[in-house]
């Protein structure tokens, strides 16, 4: 995938990717991370604390979406910001779509508003966007 | 308790991360992000980084471990238990290569106490080891009261 060059970029351009939260997900980000908090990765506590299991690590999240405009760059150094708000916990097994849609273009830099939304069309990142310069 | 507004401009570290290339695959792989330009050496080579480079939100792990001296503060006494990250922004100024040596700072620089609430932004600015500023990791952290 060849870094995107900003004359094939248009206003109001749309892409988006899917990832599923596979089972063992919250172990390997957590190795990773090095975010071990119990919330993450005990099922048990998950419970008692009235989570319903586990959750997702909401940097792992931001990292999917992330991906999706990184993928579409076809350079991952040309994304220069990125930013959202955690609004509702992923659980194993959930599908997370990420859609991102050109707002503006300025020169080489393109703005992104991001959707970031489960398989039930719930936000659970909100107030996403990102910066990239092409 | 409320988190007390006095400790705006209180700082953490100094703190150093040498950057792994068996590190950032660990990474990729844990965010499902198998991308050439951070698992293929080969593929990386050719590409005008000259190799491998970490994820941008690899800040995660380098930026990431100011995280501690802040929640283990004995002044600022906060409840971790009712804490939870709010919101996210990282900016970015130079890739993160193997054998970079990443120095990061932290600053609170904002502290809002609401009525069921609080709110404490801590910054984060992580530089390379040539003093050029690679990543702005702005985390936002609510407690609820």
């Amino acid at each position: 995938m060849p870094k995107k060059n900003i004359a094939d970029v248009s206003v109001g351009d749309i892409f988006s990717a899917a990832e599923e939260v596979d089972k063992y997900r919250t172990v390997y980000y957590a190795g990773a991370s090095g975010d071990f908090n119990p919330i993450h990765i005990d099922p048990e506590f998950g419970q008692m604390v009235g989570l319903g299991g586990v959750i997702l690590h909401g940097l792992c999240t931001f990292g999917f979406m992330s991906k999706t405009v990184t993928d579409w760059l076809g350079d991952p150094g040309a994304l220069k910001d990125i930013k959202c708000r955690f609004a509702k916990p992923v659980h194993l097994g959930d599908t997370i779509t990420t859609e991102a849609t050109v707002t503006a273009i300025d020169g080489n830099r393109v703005n992104l508003d991001l959707k970031v939304v489960n398989q039930d069309s719930a936000e659970v990142l909100s107030m996403a966007s990102a910066v990239a310069e092409l | 308790m409320s988190v007390d507004a006095k400790f705006i401009g209180k700082e953490y570290g100094p703190l150093t991360y040498e950057i792994g290339k068996e590190k950032i695959k660990e990474y990729a792989k844990a965010i499902k992000n198998p991308d050439p330009h951070y698992m293929d050496d080969d593929f990386a080579k050719s590409t005008p980084y000259g190799g491998i480079i970490a994820p941008p939100t690899f800040a995660v792990v380098y930026a990431g471990m100011l995280a501690e001296p802040f929640f283990m503060d004995p002044e600022l006494e906060l409840n971790l238990f009712m804490l939870v990250h709010g919101e996210q922004e990282f900016e970015f100024f130079e890739v993160v290569k193997p054998g970079d040596v990443i120095t990061s700072r932290g600053t609170i620089v904002n502290i809002e106490n609401k009525e069921k609430l609080d709110v404490v932004t801590l910054e984060g600015l992580s530089t390379n080891q040539d003093g050029k500023p690679v990543c702005k990791a702005t985390f936002t952290f609510v407690i609820r009261k």
